[in-house]
């Protein structure tokens, strides 16, 4: 996860026909209303077929987490991650960041996965099928597993370059 | 299932990589803009939907009240048309920033928005590279830990994986036993009766006394659960092909499959003509486990075989 650096500025300008042309190829030509037709109808699909299958579905509660998930994404999860890349970019030293990047982008994603196992949600009584491991525990292991080998990665940049 | 998964990695570092779009200015520049950035919005929804109620799903979580099946398919529908929509609009920007390097646009003067982020100074953390490496090791890595769930040699490393294929009442996982299905009394009951009704020669209403003693055939049958894990297994029981024999039925009519369950979606199950069911109540040959606390079949509407008190073929064939 790199630092959203804003540097438009510095990179050499190309004239503005250019990118005008490159903008009219990419906007609103016939492959563009075509498959916007063909993509709102497939859409359109599945909107009836939520609708007419409204007892298994619950349009209403369907809705709550279909919109609930995105905002829950653009406007809490992407500005943490943002506010933790600003803090990485500022207090990891710059041969260890990227490898520091990774290893918490991996250990994220697995937290993340791993949440409602380690949580336990769908646990049923009575059944020694569910959930047959000790999630917390593995969830430990694996971050384990990440940042020992982040830990060798950054060795191994340092003894290459050493500055 | 491991496609799924592998993909939430993907699908995050999309959404990272774009994210920049959603806060930049001016938010819609003509119709054509307009029309994409709405269709951003099934695409964006859909697939946090997908991937978030599919994990949840493979997690047996159900923090919802809406059916995960039925709307997981509806969803997808949703999801596929905002993604044609989106390969259009994308369709020409894709196919430059693909071309020769000698003919592709600089990323920072192809996008303004996106160009400057993906693009960052030396050294000054993940490369663009670095970048799409974490993201496939994340995908690995999820891969790695739960894969061995349907994969049996990875078995010992699916230390996140929410079943284990050597862990369940008899020995294999199974997604509500007899106990959660709350069959254990009917079946036990003296009034319990295996039926075999409808265009029959010789309607059955068989005891569990007289159901054991029919001879039994074994098969080796793959149970594969939409959640990503499966196994195959021998079982022992009569099969429902010698049954119907028994009752006199015809070959290759469809048959209704009725669990001895009070409620459910598994209880009733059509067979084609063309395959018809060889072997359903059944049990592990090996295992010493009466019927009585055998399984029932999984709620995600595979068919793992069920144990004969479970078992009431009724109306066949109709």
């Amino acid at each position: 996860m790199s630092l959203p650096t804003r540097t438009g500025d510095d990179q050499p300008a190309s004239g503005p026909e250019d990118r005008h042309q490159f903008e009219t190829a990419a906007k609103g030509g016939a492959g563009f209303w075509l498959s916007a037709a063909a993509g709102w109808a497939i859409i359109a699909v599945g909107l009836r077929g939520i609708l007419q299958n409204s007892i298994d579905t619950r349009p209403g509660n369907l809705a709550r987490f279909v919109v609930g998930g995105a905002l829950l994404h653009d406007l809490v999860v992407a500005p943490l991650v943002i506010v933790a890349a600003v803090v990485v970019g500022r207090a990891v030293p710059g041969r260890a960041r990227a490898v520091v990047q990774g290893a918490l982008v991996v250990s994220a994603v697995v937290a993340l996965f791993s949440y409602p196992l380690v949580r336990a949600y769908g646990l049923a009584a009575n059944n020694p099928t569910s959930l047959p491991h000790d999630y917390a525990t593995n969830l430990l292991v694996v971050l384990g597993v990440v940042w020992a080998t982040a830990a060798a990665l950054v060795v191994v940049r340092l003894r290459r370059s050493p500055r | 299932m491991a496609a799924g998964i592998a993909s939430v990695p993907v699908l995050i570092a999309k959404l990272w990589l774009v994210w920049p779009r959603f806060v930049a200015f001016p938010p819609v520049k003509g119709v054509s803009h307009l029309v994409e950035r709405v269709g951003l919005f099934p695409l964006v929804a859909g697939g946090v939907f997908m991937t978030f109620s599919g994990v949840a799903n493979i997690a047996q979580w159900y923090p919802w009240r809406f059916s995960f099946t039925a709307s997981h398919f509806w969803m997808a529908w949703v999801t596929m048309g905002a993604i044609v929509a989106h390969v259009g609009a994308k369709w020409a920007f894709a196919r430059r920033s693909l071309a020769r390097p000698s003919r592709r646009p600089a990323l920072a003067e192809a996008d303004p928005v996106l160009g400057t982020v993906a693009e960052p100074e030396a050294n000054n953390g993940l490369s663009r590279r670095g970048f799409l490496g974490t993201v496939a090791a994340a995908s690995g890595m999820l891969t790695v830990t739960t894969v061995g769930q349907t994969f049996p040699p990875l078995r010992s490393l699916a230390v996140l994986a929410p079943r284990d294929p050597g862990v369940g009442p008899q020995g294999y996982p199974v997604n509500r036993g007899a106990a959660n299905a709350g069959v254990l009394d009917l079946s036990r009951s003296p009034a319990y009766r295996l039926v075999v009704e409808g265009r029959v020669a010789t309607p059955l209403a068989l005891e569990l006394d007289q159901l054991l003693a029919l001879p039994t055939s074994v098969a080796r049958l793959p149970i594969s659960c939409v959640e990503g894990w499966s196994y195959s297994a021998s079982w022992r029981g009569v099969a429902v092909r010698d049954l119907l024999a028994v009752a006199g039925a015809e070959p290759d009519r469809t048959v209704l499959l009725e669990s001895l369950e009070p409620q459910g979606r598994t209880e009733r199950r059509p067979s084609t003509p063309a395959r018809p069911p060889t072997a359903t109540p059944c049990w592990p040959p090996t295992s010493t486990a009466s019927p009585s606390t055998s399984s029932t079949g999984s709620r995600a509407g595979s068919s793992p075989p069920t144990a004969p008190a479970f078992c009431r073929p009724s109306g066949w064939p109709r």
